[in-house]
């Protein structure tokens, strides 16, 4: 073959008759790609004579199936080409005589840092699971490399390379073979059923480590719900000699079987199926490629990297969304129920207490960014004490800062927000002035005072909820309260029949009045009061872990008392 | 930064440097290293907060409660007195009648000597100015621009009265209040200031200048005061002070203020005409007189909430603090942090 175009294979071929070297073009009209099920290739060629024909490769077994009765006459002297038995003939006769250079070992080392890191994640509450192609004896090496095993871990192994599945094997009855292994395989799982329930109690569950036919029986014979009860209750896991599509299945069924959130992680294209089957998938982009690191959810470098993602990023983001939730469902029902209790001041007929541009932008402009503050940026212990405290991950597993009465716990503050907001202002401002010149609350004026008081209430909130104060938070937190009245002041100047009810309330009627900005400062102290005691006394009395890490932190910390300037390195030495 | 450089290498430095600074500070933005306070809620801190925010309170709510306190306030419910004995058990048809007289003369006892200026009110309960239905009718463009402006649907039924549009249109003009009062102490009538009772952004920029009431209570209901059609809206300040809604059904709308000092034991007789209806839903009409300090007018509220919690922030901290001497944690204690985690190891 000299040419190969998309279309054409161009061959320079002996013609018969007259013995001289030609060239023809076939014409490519299909490639019936290669398949690892198949495993064959064949294309299908139109040649110069205008004739179809189909031209096949594969394995010797795989093509021999398939040849047509009549062609029978050169399989024998090919196969006899194909014979082990002239392969090691031709071979024993090339390799003689040879003159000793040395010996070589191969050591497929672990990356640095991965042994620490898997401890820190069992440490973290996080059970690891070993899938890998490799045999039996290797993997074992590589779970007592990476501290997965240990010496005083018994070890629970199903696998079918038995002697009498091997005679089974040996005799080729399919049926017979498919059945004794089953039960093999049934047996060996409660055998290990049995061995657990022993171990009851003691500190060191024993190990399951499971080969790759075992576990295609376990996943087609409806044997998963023993095999996935015996292997949670193991410490670690092993499956040695999985396909890529085992990978998947294992995965699979621990995500459905245990219902617990599965990530994993590898570095192969054969990964990938495990991958994208698993709830979280990270790829470690290098060595084989960038094909784990491309159908991955998160690509990381290394293996040791993972330490950093789950402990330090994955308890900060677990942290930052569930007080994220629940502050925004906090902030609504603080401004949406004091409406509610204005209605029933107003007869129920309707009528907001504020001007339609306040509640417009209440979500937008005043109480948004300190709640994107909260969730991008908060930190509640830093980088090096989640690294040092694996055991903080657990909050998240056990999911202690989402559950109902946490939930149920923001609901109501914001309820009582609203009652203190509403009750306070209208029990202040009554029906008597509220300025040195006489002049009464109006529908305008009560609408700002009350707003105000619920756009520093919530700000003032977030202030003494988040444990993380950089300039930006800062800006974020004090800036919207300062664009409420920005926010005022130009609305204010737009004229009034565009501005209505706000036209020049705070520059003229609530502005000057002392009584406006006392009223705010009790209210707002006030609705916080209920919450500063309820934290004062969790942290003091009822700590929960991270409280307790971040006043370790703080005692311990150079001698600046209240700041702690943290500048930690990027990644874990 | 290094000492002892040439100007243009030191306009490059200063450069480099400054490039320096920004990738520093994204490198610490995007690393989440910023530098940063991390406020932690110790004892020391809690304690000191509270008895701050404590010791700051009290004085305040003890001037509050001074300026209320030091304002007089006289409020008298006439609606019910002022109805002649023989109209008691009909008050409507007393009302609607416009043939029986509406006088009527009650007298005050001024309780403590009361400053100039002396501010009058009137208060009306019961009275929902904040109903949506009241609130939405009424035309600001028509108060601006008079017959000018056309559109005036949201005034509906006080819009258009024998083919002709009112103005000012809407439920809120129609039921402006129209009680008069006039003050005695003795024979001498005091001044009572009308002028200058609404607030000076409406008077400018809500009421036209040259807009005229026209067409106004001319129908068969009447609900409260009809305006003089030579006077512009601007000028007509009871019609200002009366269409700026109250918030909660209870309130009050300054009426005048009396310049003149009164002695504590005065009797002030108050001369008025019960004109407004409000029998049929069974409001109350009062007249207040009261003067005013720094704060406003008298509500003891501010100042007893400030007081109250500003005792309660104090004691919250005593008992902290006692609280903690008798229970003193250690933090820098390991094993304090371990036993924590027993209860959620499982």
């Amino acid at each position: 073959m000299y040419e190969r175009t998309q279309s054409h294979i161009s061959l320079r071929e002996l013609d018969h008759e007259s013995h001289q070297k030609i060239d023809r073009p076939y014409e490519l009209l299909h490639v019936l790609e290669f398949s690892s099920s198949r495993r064959r290739m064949s294309v299908i060629v139109r040649n110069v004579e205008n004739q179809l024909l189909l031209l096949s490769k594969g394995s010797d077994s795989v093509m021999l199936e398939r040849l047509s009765k009549n062609s029978q006459d050169f399989v024998a002297v090919t196969m006899d080409h194909v014979k082990d038995a002239l392969i090691e003939a031709a071979a024993d006769e090339i390799e003689r005589d040879l003159i000793l250079l040395g010996a070589t070992a191969v050591e497929d080392k672990l990356q640095i840092g991965v042994p620490e890191c898997i401890e820190k994640l069992e440490n973290a509450g996080i059970k690891i699971w070993v899938i890998t192609g490799d045999k039996m004896e290797t993997a074992i090496n590589i779970g007592y490399a990476c501290s997965l095993l240990r010496e005083d871990m018994e070890q629970i192994v199903i696998t079918l390379d038995s002697p009498e599945i091997i005679e089974l094997e040996k005799k080729g009855d399919k049926e017979a073979v498919a059945k004794a292994s089953r039960e093999s395989v049934a047996n060996q799982i409660r055998r290990g059923t049995l061995l657990l329930s022993s171990y009851e109690g003691r500190s060191v569950s024993p190990a399951l480590i499971i080969d790759g036919k075992s576990l295609s029986f376990v996943l087609s014979q409806n044997l998963e719900g023993s095999f996935l009860h015996l292997a949670v209750s193991c410490a670690s896991v092993i499956c040695c000699r999985s396909t890529p599509k085992q990978k998947a299945l294992v995965t699979r069924l621990v995500k459905k079987g245990t219902g617990r959130t599965t990530l994993a992680i590898g570095d192969g294209a054969n990964d990938v199926g495990m991958l994208q089957e698993a709830d979280i998938g990270v790829g470690i982009s290098g060595v084989e490629g960038m094909q784990a690191a491309m159908s991955s959810d998160f690509a990381i470098a290394q293996f040791r990297f993972l330490e950093r993602l789950l402990l330090v990023h994955g308890h900060w983001c677990y942290r930052r969304i569930s007080m994220m939730v629940c502050y925004f469902f906090y902030k609504n029902i603080a401004f949406g129920f004091t409406l509610f209790w204005f209605e029933a001041y107003a007869s129920f007929s309707g009528q907001p207490a504020y001007n339609d541009w306040y509640m417009s932008c209440y979500n937008v402009f005043f109480t948004s960014l300190p709640v994107i503050a909260l969730g991008v940026f908060d930190q509640d212990v830093s980088p090096r004490l989640c690294l040092m405290n694996p055991e903080l991950y657990k909050e998240g597993i056990q999911d202690i800062l989402f559950s109902w009465p946490r939930i149920l716990g923001w609901i109501l503050n914001g309820i009582i927000c609203s009652v203190v907001v509403f009750f306070f202002t209208t029990s202040s401002a009554v029906h008597q002035a509220f300025r040195g010149d006489g002049r009464v609350v109006d529908f305008e004026v009560l609408g700002v005072y009350m707003y105000s008081c619920v756009v520093w209430t919530v700000n003032c909130q977030m202030a003494i909820s988040i444990n993380y104060f950089t300039w930006m938070q800062h800006l974020v937190i004090w800036g919207s309260i300062a664009f409420w009245y920005a926010f005022l002041l130009i609305y204010g100047a737009f004229p009034p029949l565009f501005s209505t009810t706000a036209y020049q309330v705070f520059v003229e009627a609530c502005g000057p009045s002392p009584f406006f900005w006392l009223g705010t400062m009790l209210v707002v102290v006030s609705c916080l009061l209920p919450y500063l005691l309820y934290r004062t006394v969790q942290t003091e009395f009822f700590p929960m872990p991270h409280d307790s890490i971040q006043k370790w932190q703080r005692e311990t910390s150079d001698g600046r008392r209240g700041k702690l300037r943290e500048k930690d390195t990027l990644l874990c030495k | 930064m290094e000492e002892g450089r040439s100007t243009a290498s030191a306009i490059e430095a200063d450069s480099v440097s400054l490039s320096q600074r920004r990738s520093n500070f994204i490198y610490q933005f995007t690393q989440q290293s910023l530098p940063a306070c991390k406020p932690v809620l110790s004892p020391v801190w809690v304690v000191s907060v509270f008895f701050v925010v404590g010791v700051i309170f009290i004085p305040v709510g003890i001037g509050c409660l001074h300026a209320s306190r030091s304002v007089v306030e006289i409020a008298y419910r006439y609606d019910v007195e002022c109805i002649p004995a023989p109209f008691r058990g009909n008050k409507l048809a007393y009302i609607a009648n416009d043939f029986i007289p509406k006088n009527c003369t009650k007298h005050l006892k001024v309780p403590r000597s009361m400053k100039a200026p002396i501010y009058v009110y009137y208060q009306l309960d019961n009275y929902y100015q904040n109903h949506r239905r009241y609130v939405k009718s009424r035309s600001d463009r028509q108060l601006l621009h008079g017959l000018e402006y056309p559109d005036i649907g949201l005034c509906t039924p006080e819009d258009v009265i024998n083919g002709l549009p009112v103005v000012p249109c809407g439920l809120v003009a129609w039921s402006m209040f129209n009680d008069t009062f006039s003050f005695f102490r003795g024979v001498h009538e005091l001044n009572v200031n009308r002028k200058n009772i609404a607030w000076k952004s409406d008077r400018d920029h809500k009421f036209g200048k040259h807009v005229f009431p026209f067409n106004f209570q001319n129908g068969s209901l009447i609900g409260g005061a009809r305006l003089d059609p030579n006077i512009p809206l601007s000028d007509q300040e009871d019609l200002i002070v009366w269409m700026r809604t109250s918030a909660l059904p209870s309130f009050r709308k300054l009426y005048g203020r009396i310049e003149e000092d009164l002695d504590a034991d005065d009797t002030i007789s108050v001369k008025l005409l019960n004109n407004y209806n409000t029998y049929s839903f069974s409001g109350s009409k009062k007249i207040v007189l009261s003067t005013s300090s720094w704060l406003g007018g008298h509500n003891n509220f501010l100042g007893i909430a400030y007081l109250s919690i500003g005792s309660s922030f104090i004691f919250v901290a005593f008992l902290f603090l006692m609280l903690h001497i008798q229970n003193p944690r250690s933090y820098v204690d390991t094993s304090n942090i371990s036993w924590n985690w027993k209860h959620i190891s499982d």
